[in-house]
């Protein structure tokens, strides 16, 4: 469970960048092409870090 | 979605345009989200703390480089990082002014400034703003020869916002600092509405102590500040105790007397410092978000009717404007008399204007995008024309 904790921070990162993206778009949330893949980035670290995570748990 | 059954979440940033007057330059980066997560627990700086056990000496995290850094951002010798610019200010009062001492500060002066000279058990003195509502040096300086005619003695420090809270009219520093020291005074920067917005080199000023606000100007959480001094001054303000206990004898060598000994001690240093390399970064753009702003208020007063209360052009993302001539005209027969103008905005996704005011009001687009930028001044036009106003 020792890696359980670095998965934990890093999806949590990963969605407080994803949380600026937010904010930095507001109200439309219209996001350009810079900002598109700054979001699909993020997300993609959140889920593989929850991916990890969920099979930290499993072992 | 509440937090511990009945705390609401906050969601005011990421739903909307927020060009509320105080809160858009404290704004947290990524950065220091990050570092609230990861240090919010109470003494989360203490890990490691050694000797001489004192928070600006901790040197993991960064603490002590994030303070020389900071001295050097602000072009000062030595930095404390403060809860918040009123404790800086109560620092060097309670160092500095002794009881029954007068102490100059502006006209449009923050409240804070009043309590901390209060609390040294001293008085203020407001030197008056000129017909601009702009505070010069030679003003700065009829008033020391005036206090020194009464008293005998010369004020002990003069206190001067760079950008005032209410109008945010940029006053004359370096003429005031050069009015204090030729009769000796010291002046304190108070910066709360430019350190880290601005480029700020207290020295150049001719500052004798920056004061700066974190959660007002640094991107960082509330309460936290700095207090700058030069070399001259240091002893004095970041002095240490000397005071013994009387039964056990204990003494406590290094920690600083007006600081009570270490300030900020957990989350809100870490997120200081986590939003520094942008706060750094992003002064070098303030003359963009001066012209963003310029362009909301020229919009504004587009509209038949407004004026801006505040110095035009522009000099800062904060603005006071006044609409009784337009907005206001259509509050006296609306059904939601003042209350129209903050429900059209949020119906736009913008809030941060004073609810119910439709006269004089205040708003800060700093930190916004061109896009935003342009989307703010569209909506007050559109509210415009929808109540035939232009």
């Amino acid at each position: 469970m020792d890696d359980a904790v670095d998965y934990v921070f890093e999806a949590l990162f990963a969605l407080s960048d994803l949380r600026v993206l937010l904010r930095e778009t507001v109200p439309l949330h219209k996001f350009n092409e810079q900002q598109l893949s700054q979001a699909r980035e993020a997300l993609a670290r959140a889920k593989n870090a929850l991916e990890q995570l969920d099979e930290e748990l499993q072992k | 979605m509440k937090i511990a059954g009945n705390i609401p979440i906050r969601e005011v940033e990421e739903r909307y345009i927020n060009i509320q007057p105080i809160q858009a330059a404290g704004r947290l980066t990524a950065e220091a989200m990050k570092a609230l997560i990861v240090y919010g627990d109470g003494y989360s700086t203490c890990d490691q703390c050694r000797k001489p056990f004192r928070l600006d000496k901790i040197t993991k995290p960064p603490i002590a480089e994030f303070h020389n850094d900071l001295a050097w951002f602000l072009g000062m010798d030595e930095a404390r990082v403060t809860p918040g610019a009123r404790r800086a200010f109560q620092a060097v009062c309670l160092a500095l002014v002794n009881k029954g001492d007068t102490v100059l500060v502006s006209a449009l002066g923050h409240y804070t400034e009043f309590l901390a000279v209060e609390n040294a058990r001293a008085t203020v003195r407001e030197v008056p703003a000129n017909e601009a509502n702009i505070i010069m040096g030679d003003a700065v300086a009829q008033k020391i020869e005036e206090v020194t005619r009464e008293n005998g003695h010369p004020p002990a420090l003069v206190m001067l916002d760079h950008f005032d809270y209410s109008l945010a009219n940029e006053h004359d520093i370096v003429g005031a600092a050069k009015a204090a020291h030729q009769y000796d005074v010291p002046l304190l920067y108070n910066g709360a509405y430019t350190v880290g917005i601005k480029p700020v080199n207290g020295k150049a000023l001719g500052a004798d102590f920056v004061v700066g606000s974190g959660h007002k100007s640094m991107a960082s959480p509330a309460p936290s500040g700095v207090l700058a001094t030069t070399s001259e001054y240091a002893d004095t303000v970041f002095s240490t105790t000397q005071m013994i206990g009387d039964l056990t004898g204990r003494q406590f060598g290094v920690k600083e007397v007006q600081m009570l000994g270490c300030t900020l001690m957990g989350g809100n240093i870490l997120a200081m410092m986590a939003s520094f390399p942008t706060v750094k970064r992003r002064v070098k753009e303030w003359d963009e978000y001066v012209t963003k702003s310029n362009h909301v208020v020229d919009t504004l007063l587009g509209i038949k009717g407004n004026t801006c209360v505040s110095e035009y052009p522009r000099k800062h993302t904060l603005s006071k404007v006044d609409t009784t001539g337009s907005f206001d005209t259509v509050a006296r027969t609306h059904k939601r008399r003042g209350f129209f103008f903050s429900d059209e905005l949020k119906q736009r996704g913008i809030v941060g204007a004073f609810a119910g005011a439709t006269r004089a009001w205040k708003f800060n687009t700093y930190g916004l995008s061109w896009d935003q930028t342009r989307y703010v001044a569209d909506a007050f036009q559109e509210i415009a024309g929808k109540y035939g106003l232009l």
